[in-house]
């Protein structure tokens, strides 16, 4: 992809494309290396947040990056808007977050070495697949970039290689495929009907019709099967349930967004005005937070009931679709901001919980919710952890939670859609009810005495630094908020 | 070119995806997918895409064929799978399968006869692009059937590329020989490739592991 450079070769363009591709490089580094301290990992990683930070000044200063690679007649084409900047700071932390717990998890744990070497590859893949999704502006670069997500991820899931892990790893790979070729298939009607692949040149030519339908329900398809939307969505309680923590972190906070990031982009450009299929995804959405919350209350063990909550708060993301087809303007900008704080929020909230909840398997030694009894004596950290990071989820204040619920109420409200109204009260109260029932459990006080492994600080730190993140979000949501105004909405 | 030659190959390409996709010996079923991959790189070659056709047969054809083989046990591996699949899905697991196969084939036959109404291309290219999009839907068709159908790791693996095949067809046929399709399908081969080196690198270890070769679970979910 970088071989011939093209004319709109600048400075920025090139630091933006280092801080894509470099993890790749240090995922190499490291695969060859394997860190053993979280020091070294944290230095590594840092310059390139702080790299798409004044990447984001630029763009909130001077408007969108725009430029193409060629390769021979091929044209790549790529973007940088204030939502992708924000999306990419985002994905960095996270990955840097889930890279330094993960030193800290293979000196806790008893993980083979060589499978933990094959961690930080797929980690280097991962990041760079999620970095070129955000600024990739045409089909041919976010299917290449989507399929390395795909399967960088499944493989990060088969690393454990035990009993459960593989056959939840294949049968993610063969929903992966699947979703893969549904995919293809809606780029070839496409590409058939109008005869390019970028973003922007299909959204001008692209005239709504059967066979422009047809295409966005195979993109569709394809991309909820992925972002394990409801009812496609059960491959991904298995998968968690058996992966290491900070896999499950990234593939919770992070993996499930980038394919709804994709369909929302891809639905404004071709058929915005499809007030029947958005209502469609709503609906799918609702269900999804209905079922997930309800499965999450009945799970029995800790790290299904976190998957379990993925499931119910993608739905909240869902329901941008039908608050933004066909509504008012006032309506669409609540919407849009809404959904981006929640992504960003869960993202952070989510990760936080998936590492407080390891942090709190791995020290107690248990994976079920009823064996938690007496926790909240010898474990106040990881659990004060996990709750912080549910009063995210619930989407009480001040959280980024409860700013985007709050948006996205307002918005229903605004536009007169009052079933997303009673989803988004019905959905908290379902996430009050599972997390609470994980705290009645861990603050039974007539409980045997176990023995409790103590775990290096680090781990607490990051999963309460993530937690406190996702709240400090919610106050400081005025900088990303202004920059989804300046740009980023089709 | 004349309508015969067309054909030739195609029917050729439709012979070999059934006997590739039907036959419950594992190992026959494998070589059919190899000449099966073989021929579509002819078929890349015959649409002037040299580069294509090169890759077809390098990651198609044998590093797939090798992957498959190896899954076997064939092929530089000590232990074997069972050659025969014995495997029979029960009756109630079919129908929503079957309902949404029918959906993704009635659905993309509709798009494919609303993109080519419509385009004004030359009537001397139009057989060939006929005869592309008919024998791409029909592989579509088989592939999807039998990734519907079929309970065996391998032979789901076996129709994932067929069927992946077959929409590199439908590609050539709607968009042409562009630089942009030949891009799409290059990514799909790679794609392909990679997916069936992982996929039967699970399979063989869920095989010595407790000797299972499906992913049998009673009340799974519906994979679309």
């Amino acid at each position: 992809m970088n071989a011939p450079l093209a004319p709109s070769l600048s400075f920025p363009a090139v630091v933006l494309w280092l801080a894509l591709l470099v993890p790749l490089l240090l995922g190499l580094l490291a695969w060859r290396f394997p860190p053993r301290r979280m020091l070294p990992v944290l230095l590594a990683g840092t310059p390139l947040p702080l790299a798409t930070f004044w990447l984001l000044h630029r763009v909130s200063a001077g408007g969108e990056l725009v430029g193409v690679w060629s390769l021979g007649e091929l044209q790549l084409h790529w973007r940088l808007n204030g939502l992708a900047g924000l999306l990419l700071l985002l994905t960095q932390l996270l990955l840097l977050a889930s890279a330094t717990y993960a030193v800290g998890y293979w000196r806790a744990t008893v993980l083979p070495e060589r499978a933990f070497a094959g961690f930080w590859p797929l980690l280097g893949g991962l990041a760079a697949a999620l970095g070129v999704i955000w600024v990739a502006a045409d089909l041919l670069t976010l299917y290449a970039a989507l399929e390395l997500m795909g399967l960088t991820a499944v493989g990060m899931m088969l690393l454990p290689g035990k009993g459960a892990a593989l056959v939840a790893g294949m049968r993610y790979l063969i929903y992966a495929l699947v979703g893969s070729l549904a995919w293809l298939l809606g780029v070839a009607l496409l590409l058939g009907a109008s005869g390019r692949l970028d973003l922007a040149g299909l959204a001008a030519t692209t005239e709504p019709g059967p066979v422009t339908g047809i295409a966005m329900a195979m993109l569709a398809a394809g991309l909820l099967l992925k972002a394990a939307i409801f009812p496609l969505h059960g491959w991904l309680v298995p998968v968690h349930a058996s992966a290491w923590t900070p896999v499950s972190a990234l593939h919770g906070a992070l993996v499930v967004k980038a394919s709804f990031f994709i369909l929302m982009q891809l639905w404004q450009r071709l058929v915005p005005e499809g007030v029947a299929a958005a209502w469609l995804l709503g609906l799918l959405g609702s269900l999804a937070v209905l079922w997930g919350g309800l499965q999450a209350w009945r799970a029995n063990e800790l790290k299904k009931v976190v998957a379990w909550s993925t499931v119910g708060q993608l739905g909240y993301l869902m329901l941008a679709f039908p608050l933004l087809a066909g509504t008012s303007a006032a309506v669409a900008t609540l919407a849009w901001q809404a959904t981006w704080l929640q992504l960003a929020g869960h993202a952070l909230a989510k990760a936080a919980m998936f590492m407080a909840a390891g942090n709190l398997l791995l020290a107690a030694g248990e994976s079920r919710i009823t064996d938690l009894a007496g926790t909240s004596r010898r474990l106040p950290l990881p659990l004060m952890t996990f709750g912080l990071a549910a009063v995210t989820l619930m989407g009480l204040p001040p959280s980024a939670g409860f700013t985007a619920k709050w948006l996205l109420l307002q918005a229903a409200i605004l536009a007169g859609q009052w079933l997303w109204v009673a989803v988004l009260v019905v959905g908290s109260l379902l996430t009050a009810a599972y997390v609470f029932r994980v705290f009645r459990c861990a603050f039974v006080e007539a409980a045997p005495r176990h023995e409790v492994r103590s775990l290096p600080a680090g781990m607490d730190l990051i999963a309460l630094l993530l937690s406190l993140s996702a709240l400090g979000l919610g106050l400081a949501a005025e900088w990303p908020l202004a920059l989804l105004r300046g740009g980023g909405m089709p | 070119m004349a309508l015969s030659g067309e054909l030739f190959p195609a029917g050729l390409l439709v012979f070999l995806a059934t006997a590739c996709l039907l036959d419950r010996h594992l190992l026959r079923a494998c070589l059919a997918f190899i000449a099966f991959a073989l021929l579509m790189a002819l078929a890349w070659w015959r649409l002037d895409s040299p580069w294509l056709a090169l890759v077809e047969a390098t990651l198609g054809a044998l590093l797939t064929g090798i992957t498959l083989l190896h899954g076997l046990g064939r092929l530089g591996s000590r232990s074997s799978l069972p050659l025969r699949d014995r495997e029979r899905r029960p009756r109630q697991q079919a129908t929503a399968r079957w309902l949404a196969a029918l959906v993704w084939l009635t659905l993309a036959g509709a798009a494919v006869w609303g993109v080519s109404g419509n385009s004004e291309l030359a009537a001397s290219v139009e057989v060939t692009r006929w005869v592309l999009l008919a024998t791409g839907l029909t592989i579509m068709a088989l592939g999807l059937w039998a990734f519907a159908h079929h309970l065996h790791l391998l032979r789901r693996l076996l129709a994932f590329n067929v069927l992946g095949s077959g929409i590199f067809l439908l590609l050539a046929g709607l968009a042409g020989p562009a630089v942009e399709v030949q891009g799409l399908i290059l990514v799909g081969l790679v794609v392909s490739l990679i997916g069936s080196v992982l996929g039967v690198a699970l399979l063989r270890r869920l095989h010595a592991q407790d000797g299972r070769v499906v992913l049998g679970d009673g009340g799974r979910e519906e994979a679309g």
